[in-house]
C-alpha cells in the first residue's frame, strides 16, 4: 500500500519531467520512437507482488526492456492482496501503464468495462509463440485480446521426495482416492500431518473445492456450477463436501489460522506429507536452498470417479495487462508485448527464478526436474480451469464463497445449510 | 433567577459588520462549510443513494435502481450479516461492561494518587498513542501460529494455538487486544474530568462520613455527567466502527465478521457491489443514535 503511494509520487514527477522533456526537444522524442516504435516517454510498471523471487524476475524483465529500448520505466510494487482489493479504484485512477494481472473472468470483467487497452496488435506480432488456448484465455467478450501471458502453474499434490523416502512411502503411486486415504492414514499413524491446509486468506481452500468437484462431478458440471447453470444445493455438490470431510482428520487443526505460506512451512519443515497448492511456491523453496527445491515433487490430485479419471486441473495463467487510464498506453502495450515476446521471457528466465512460461519458445530442455514434472501433470489433464475466484463472478467468489468455506471448516456438519445459503446468495446477485 | 431575567430583558446591541468583516466571515464560514458538504455530506448522501442500486463501481451510466434489494439480500440471505451483528453486539457489551468500567476504575485510582500512579498512568496510556492498525500488527506478531507466544510455548506451527482461527477464542482475543487501547483511552478522558472536580466536594463528603464507594457513587459520578455521556458515546461508536485491527489480522477477506469489514469486503476490489453501500448505511444508522446524543450534550454545554 505504502509502496503504491510512494510509487505514484515518483510516477507523477516522472510524468512532469517527461512532459518537460517533450516540450524541449522533438529530436529526443523521435530518437526514442526510433528505438521502440509507438512508444514515447516514461512507462510505469505495476507489480502485484513484494515477494523476493518474483520481484527479481520482474525487475529482470524491466531492466532488459530498458536496455533494449532506452525507455524509462519505473517499477512500482504492491502487496498482492492490497493490489487486488484496490484494483477497481486503481484502474479508474492513475494506474501504472503496464501491470501484472491474471487471465480468465477476472481480466474479461475489466476489459468489458473498458478499463484495459486492446492488445490485439501485440498478439498479431507475438501470437505465433503461443498455443491457441493461451490466446483464448487472453481474449475478452469482444473477441479482442487484453492480456499477455507470462507463466502458468498447476495445482497439484506436492510432497518432499526425501521425506517420503524416510517414511518408506511410494507417493508417486498414489493414483486414486483409496490410495490417497491409505497414504494419509499411514502418515497419521506415524504422527505426521497428512495434508497441510490453509484458509485464513479465504481463497486457499477454493483450490481443493475445484479439484474435488472436477474429479467427482466432472469438468462440465464444475464450469456450469460456477456459471450459475447448476445449483449449489445439488446432491453432487454435497458429495464434494462429503469427500472433503474425509480429509479433515488428516489436516492440521489450525486451517483457519494459516495462510498458504503457513501451510507451505509445514511441508518445508517436514511436518506434513502432502500440500495441495499451486506450484508457484517452488520459488519459495528455492529461496530456502537449492536442496529444498530439488526435493520438491508434484503429482496430480488422485482420481475419485473413474469416469473423469484425472482429466481436469486448475492451472492459472498470470500475465500482464495495460491500463486504459495509464499515462502512456502505447508505452505500456510495448512493454507488455516485450514481456510476452521470447526476448522478455528469456530475460525473466535468466534471473534464475524458476518459471514455466506460457511461451512455446522457452527451451524445455532447460527445465529442471520439478518443472518437467509440472508439465507432465499438466499434460495428463484434458481440461484446464483457472481457479474458482478467477472463473466466477468476483462479487460471489470473494465475499460469499470465501467466508462460506471458512464456516464449513468450523462446522462441517452444517454443509447443507451452508450450501442452501450459497445458492440463495447466488440467486440474490444482480444480473450482470 | 432575577439576574437571568434582567440579562434577557436588556435589548441586545446590534452588531454591524463592515464589508470587509462580511468577506472575512463569509470566507471563514464558507470554506469549511463547502469542504464539509463536499467531503462529508456528498459522499454520505451518495452512499445512501447507491445502497438502493446495483453498480459495479465503474461507470456512472451502469447504475441501476434496485429498490431495497440490497437490504433484503443482506437481512434475509446473508447469514454473515447476523454473525457480524452478533460480534458487534458482544463487542459493545464487552466494552460497556468490562473495558470502560475498568478505565474508569483506573482513572479514579490514579486520581486518588495511589503509589506509582504516574507509572500506571503512562503505562496504560501508552497503547492509546498507537493506532488500531499498529495494535493489530503488534498482536499479530505475538499470537499468530509462528509468532512469539506459540514459540514461547514451544508449539510447532501445526500444533499452534489457533488464536485467530478458532471460534472459541478469536473474538475474545480480539476484544482483549481492543481493550488494551480502549481502557487507556477511557482512563485519560475520565481522569481529565476528575481533575476538574472541586476537591471541596470530596472533603464535604468525607466530613459527612461517606465511604469511598458512596463518595464515588453519589458525589463524583453524578458530577461527572458530561464526561459520562462522552464516555458512553465513545464506547458505542468504538464498538460499532471497529475495523482496522480486524482487517490487519484477517486481511479483509473472511475471518471474524464485523460490520466494518463487511462494508469493505463488499465494496473493495473486484467484487464491488452496492451491498457494501447498504452495509455502510446500516452501520451509519446504528451509530447515528449515540452520535446524536453526543451532539446534544455538546450543544447543551455550549449553551450553558
Amino acid at each position: 500500500m505504502l509502496n503504491k503511494i510512494a510509487g505514484h509520487e515518483v510516477d507523477r514527477r516522472l510524468l512532469l519531467k517527461g512532459a518537460a522533456a517533450g516540450g524541449l526537444g522533438i529530436a529526443g522524442a523521435t530518437m526514442l520512437a526510433g528505438c521502440a516504435p509507438g512508444s514515447t516517454g516514461p512507462i510505469s510498471f505495476g507489480a502485484r507482488t513484494v515477494d523476493e523471487s518474483p520481484t527479481i524476475q520482474l525487475k529482470g524483465l524491466v531492466d532488459a526492456y530498458i536496455a533494449k529500448t532506452g525507455n524509462e520505466v519505473t517499477y512500482n510494487a504492491t502487496e498482492s492482496n492490497a493490489f487486488q482489493n484496490n484494483l477497481s479504484q486503481y484502474l479508474q485512477g492513475t494506474p501504472d501503464d503496464c501491470f501484472q494481472w491474471m487471465a480468465g473472468y477476472r481480466m474479461q470483467f475489466f476489459a468489458d468495462q473498458g478499463l484495459l487497452v486492446d492488445l490485439s496488435d501485440a498478439w498479431n506480432e507475438i501470437g505465433d509463440q503461443y498455443n491457441e488456448s493461451y490466446k483464448i484465455a487472453a481474449t475478452a467478450a469482444d473477441g479482442k485480446q487484453y492480456f499477455v501471458p507470462q507463466s502458468w502453474y498447476p495445482w497439484g499434490l506436492h510432497f518432499r521426495k526425501s521425506m517420503m523416502a524416510e517414511i518408506g512411502m511410494d507417493a508417486d503411486s498414489v493414483y486414486n482416492w483409496d490410495d490417497f486415504l491409505a497414504a494419509l492414514g499411514e502418515m497419521k499413524a506415524k504422527g505426521l500431518i497428512g495434508l497441510a491446509s490453509a484458509d485464513k486468506g479465504g481463497w486457499e481452500a477454493m483450490g481443493m473445492f475445484d479439484i474435488l468437484n472436477a474429479r467427482i462431478n466432472g469438468y462440465q458440471f464444475h464450469v456450469d456450477l460456477l456459471a450459475g447453470r447448476e445449483k449449489w444445493t445439488d446432491d453432487r455438490v454435497k458429495e464434494v463436501f462429503r469427500h472433503w470431510e474425509q480429509l479433515l482428520p488428516f489436516m492440521n487443526t489450525n486451517v483457519l489460522d494459516l495462510e498458504w505460506d503457513g501451510a507451505m512451512q509445514l511441508l518445508l519443515q517436514k511436518q506434513a506429507g502432502f500440500f495441495f497448492n499451486g506450484s508457484w511456491f517452488g520459488a519459495n523453496f528455492l529461496e530456502q536452498s537449492q536442496e529444498d527445491y530439488d526435493d520438491l515433487w508434484i503429482i496430480p490430485f488422485p482420481e475419485i470417479n473413474p469416469d473423469n479419471a484425472r482429466d481436469t486441473i486448475d492451472a492459472p495463467i498470470d500475465g500482464f495487462c495495460v491500463a486504459k487510464n495509464g499515462a502512456n498506453n502505447a508505452g505500456g502495450a510495448d512493454l507488455a508485448k516485450f514481456a510476452g515476446d521470447i526476448e522478455g521471457v528469456q530475460a525473466m528466465l535468466d534471473t534464475g527464478i524458476p518459471m514455466t512460461s506460457a511461451n512455446n519458445g522457452q527451451d524445455r530442455s532447460s527445465y529442471d526436474a520439478f518443472q518437467l514434472q509440472q508439465v507432465a501433470v499438466m499434460d495428463e489433464a484434458k481440461y484446464i480451469t483457472q481457479f474458482l475466484d478467477r472463473d466466477t463472478r468476483p462479487d460471489f467468489a470473494g465475499p460469499i464463497i470465501g467466508p462460506a468455506f471458512q464456516s464449513w471448516f468450523k462446522d462441517p456438519s452444517s454443509t447443507d445449510s451452508i450450501l442452501e445459503s450459497l445458492q440463495s446468495q447466488w440467486d440474490a446477485l444482480p444480473a450482470l | 433567577m432575577s439576574a437571568a431575567t434582567t440579562k434577557a430583558d436588556k435589548p441586545r446591541r446590534r452588531r454591524t459588520f463592515s464589508g470587509r468583516d462580511k468577506v472575512t466571515l463569509g470566507f471563514f464560514v464558507g470554506v469549511p462549510t463547502f469542504l464539509h458538504l463536499a467531503l462529508v455530506w456528498f459522499p454520505a448522501i451518495a452512499t445512501i443513494y447507491l445502497s438502493f442500486t446495483y453498480w459495479t463501481g465503474i461507470h456512472i451510466s451502469d447504475i441501476q435502481w434496485a429498490g431495497t434489494a440490497n437490504y433484503e439480500n443482506i437481512i434475509f440471505e446473508t447469514p454473515r450479516f447476523w454473525e457480524a451483528v452478533r460480534v458487534n453486539v458482544v463487542w459493545l457489551f464487552w466494552f460497556g461492561l468490562i473495558a470502560t468500567p475498568l478505565g474508569i476504575l483506573l482513572a479514579y485510582q490514579i486520581d486518588r494518587e495511589i503509589r506509582g500512579h504516574k507509572f500506571y498512568q503512562s503505562a496504560y496510556y501508552l497503547p492509546v498513542v498507537l493506532s488500531m492498525a499498529v495494535i493489530g500488527i503488534i498482536w499479530n506478531f505475538l499470537l499468530r501460529p509462528d509468532g512469539f507466544v506459540n514459540g514461547l510455548m514451544g508449539l510447532e506451527i501445526s500444533e499452534a494455538i489457533s488464536f485467530f482461527g478458532d471460534d472459541r477464542y478469536n473474538l475474545w482475543v480480539i476484544l482483549i487486544m481492543a481493550s488494551w487501547r480502549h481502557i487507556g483511552y477511557i482512563m485519560l478522558l475520565y481522569l481529565a474530568g476528575l481533575k476538574a472536580i472541586d476537591a471541596t466536594l470530596r472533603e464535604a463528603a468525607a466530613i459527612d462520613g461517606a465511604t469511598e464507594w458512596q463518595t464515588f457513587r453519589r458525589i463524583i459520578f453524578p458530577a461527572m455527567q458530561p464526561v459520562n455521556i462522552i464516555v458512553i458515546v465513545i464506547t458505542i461508536i468504538e464498538s460499532l466502527r471497529a475495523f482496522d485491527m480486524v482487517y490487519i489480522i484477517y486481511g479483509g477477506r473472511g475471518g471474524l465478521p464485523i460490520l466494518g469489514v463487511l462494508v469493505f469486503e463488499n465494496i473493495a476490489g473486484e467484487g464491488a457491489s452496492m451491498k457494501g453501500a447498504a452495509y455502510a448505511v446500516i452501520l451509519f444508522l446504528l451509530s447515528i443514535v449515540p452520535i446524536l446524543a453526543y451532539l446534544q450534550q455538546q450543544f447543551k454545554e455550549d449553551v450553558r
